[in-house]
């Protein structure tokens, strides 16, 4: 682990001992309250991670929402996961990273996980009158043929 | 010379007396076959094979089809080549409407066949012959130029010999 | 009633002569595409793919006539008719061989380079008519390019006229029997290849029609015989466009051994072929750098070029007397 990511993550802890978990021997942390997560956004572009390299989403027992962060002027990359509630909404990032506009509207498509703040949350990949999220593990597939 | 549309012949066995229009139809026949002008249309990996079969090495230029025209007002032969995704099936039927007669389609690669290993996909047209109609079918994922040009081939003897190809169904 | 039957007898030498050189070139450019990318090219139609071009043009006229729904039916229908009237009433002013000009004019130069430029309506017509987005975005480009190359394009021919002292074909070919203008006049050579080159939409200029950016440009809309129409006008213009440099730059139909009309079909293939050459070799220039270096260097250049021209000859004159 390099220096500015042990940082973050040890003043992340100090805040917010119950609420974040740190895993071993990578640089992710869980984020597992989404109520924090605007300020932990706000404490990783603090610590000089600009660059939103991807968004994408993930199902163990719930859904959660991963993020990656890199540092253009340390070259070090973090991960954050978000494990969100049935509720499945989480702020969105547009507004200062113009590139999650579409990330969000694809994680969106595939999982129904609604961004709260998005301008224009609708879906990218599939057709508009598609039903169903079909990334999820619940969802069925028909065959066509 | 008369049609009796009352004798027992059909109507195109008594004009097949009629040498100058057999004669005409055959001409047009051995021309649209020998210059296809095909509509860019490449939608995944297949195009990629069909942009190496148009470079210098495999030389689609060669049988004179090299005149890949991207209006489809302009193009007569619809090479799909990739997947149909539900999203751009309206897209593949707005365009081959939009082509003048007389038109033909090559389904390329084993996704426009049927939709190839996304087959049972959410979001994948099971093959492009639900939404239009094939003449020719290229399986392969992706065909190797030579594929494509023995699919192109095939075009041209079913266009030269449209009657041995309507007796068979 | 004898000039009528003359005036036909010419057009149909005419339109004969452009239209066997349109087929033959339409071969040749796929030919020699093909041997510049080092690969066959069309060699299964016919002899050596020969009847490739006759092929192309008898499917064409079999194809349907769409005409859009909603578009302009009679601006849309005139378009494609009348492309090819300026691009065939230039060739009048043509020297084809020794006594062998159709009409030569006083203004020869003067008449050729006003009819040529009257296509640009044409094909502005053609995007207008279309209601079509990309027709009507790349009518516009065409004309912005071509009512912008063709002021370099008089500029270096004003040097050959000061030369000349005339504007007529004839003289300018007998005041050539020295020495041929494309030694005393180099620049004006390469400035008026290039805004010739601009003029036709081909080469490193066909933005307005290249697919990758505008689908067809302002031909988008139109299929079969209609297409063919802009597609042969284009060419006759290309042979129009050669043969007038041969005639100002390369002496025109003269030289030693053989008749005078074949050295200038040989001097005028050589300009298509340099003409090919350059569409084949170089990458499409962008919109703005197009008007950037026309408007920045090309004139700038060329009127330093009459300058230059200006001064040249009176030296010469001081000189001589």
């Amino acid at each position: 682990m390099s220096s500015l990511s042990e940082n973050l993550f040890s003043a992340l802890k100090g805040e917010y001992p119950e609420k974040i978990e740190i895993i071993e021997n990578s640089n992710s942390v869980i984020v597992l309250d989404t109520v924090i997560f605007a300020d932990v956004i706000n404490k990783v572009k603090e610590y000089g991670f600009d660059f939103l390299v991807d968004i994408t989403a993930l199902e163990e027992e719930r859904l959660s929402c991963v993020y990656h962060f890199l540092s253009l002027a340390d070259h070090e990359m973090i991960g954050i996961k978000a494990r969100l509630d049935d509720k499945l909404e989480i702020p969105s990032l547009s507004r200062e990273w113009l590139s999650a506009n579409v990330q969000e509207r694809e994680v969106f498509d595939m999982f129904g996980i609604k961004f709260t703040g998005h301008p224009d949350l609708k879906r990218i990949l599939c057709s508009e009158n598609f039903i169903g999220h079909p990334l999820r593990k619940n969802y069925i597939v028909t065959s066509r043929r | 010379m008369e049609v009796n549309p009352g004798e027992s012949k059909t109507v195109e066995q008594q004009i097949e007396k009629n040498i100058i229009l057999t004669k005409l139809d055959d001409l047009l026949n051995y021309s649209r076959a020998h210059s296809f002008w095909p509509l860019t249309f490449g939608l995944a990996c297949c195009a990629l094979e069909m942009m190496a079969a148009g470079g210098a090495r495999y030389d689609i230029s060669r049988f004179g089809y090299e005149v890949f025209r991207a209006s489809p007002r302009q193009a007569d032969l619809m090479i799909v080549a990739g997947t149909i995704t539900d999203k751009m099936a309206p897209v593949v039927k707005r365009i081959y409407e939009q082509m003048p007669e007389p038109k033909w389609v090559v389904a390329m690669g084993n996704c426009a066949i049927s939709g190839g290993p996304f087959a049972d996909s959410y979001n994948v047209v099971p093959g492009a012959d639900t939404l239009l109609p094939v003449d020719v079918f290229i399986p392969g994922c992706p065909p190797r130029p030579e594929a494509l040009f023995h699919g192109l081939l095939t075009l041209k003897e079913k266009i030269i010999h449209p009657k041995v190809v309507n007796k068979v169904e | 009633m004898e000039n009528i039957s003359k005036g036909l007898v010419y057009f149909l030498y005419v339109v004969a002569f452009v239209l066997l050189n349109i087929m033959y070139l339409i071969y040749l450019e796929r030919k020699f595409s093909a041997f510049l990318q080092q690969r066959p090219g069309p060699n299964r139609v016919g002899p050596r793919g020969l009847m490739q071009t006759l092929v192309d043009v008898v499917k064409l006229f079999s194809k349907e006539d769409i005409i859009p729904e909603k578009a302009d039916r009679w601006v849309f229908r005139l378009a494609s008719l009348l492309v090819m009237v300026p691009a065939l009433l230039v060739y009048v002013v043509l020297p084809f061989g020794k006594n062998m000009v159709i009409a030569d004019l006083n203004l020869g130069l003067f008449y050729f380079l006003a009819v040529a430029s009257l296509s640009s309506v044409f094909v502005l017509m053609a995007g207008w008519g279309s209601r079509n987005k990309f027709s009507l975005l790349g009518g516009m480009r065409v004309v912005a390019q071509v009512i912008s190359y063709e002021i370099p394009m008089i500029f270096s021919l004003l040097g050959i006229v000061m030369l000349s002292g005339s504007l007529k074909m004839t003289e300018i070919v007998s005041a050539q029997s020295k020495v041929w203008f494309v030694f005393l006049q180099p620049v004006a050579f390469v400035i008026y290849f290039i805004a010739a080159t601009a003029e036709l939409n081909r080469g490193p200029f066909d933005l307005p029609e290249g697919e990758q950016e505008i689908i067809a440009g302002p031909f988008t809309e139109y299929s079969g015989i209609r297409y063919i129409m802009f597609y042969m006008a284009e060419y006759t213009h290309m042979i129009a466009v050669s043969a007038l440099a041969t005639t100002l730059f390369l002496g025109g139909p003269s030289g030693p051994v053989l008749p005078s009309w074949l050295w200038f079909i040989l001097k005028t293939y050589f300009m298509i072929l340099l003409f090919m050459l350059v569409r084949w070799t170089f990458p499409r220039i962008r919109l703005d750098h197009m008007m950037n270096f026309n408007w920045k260097y090309l004139i700038p250049i060329s009127l330093a070029n009459i300058l230059l021209t200006g001064i040249g000859i009176q030296i010469f004159q001081l000189m001589k007397g």
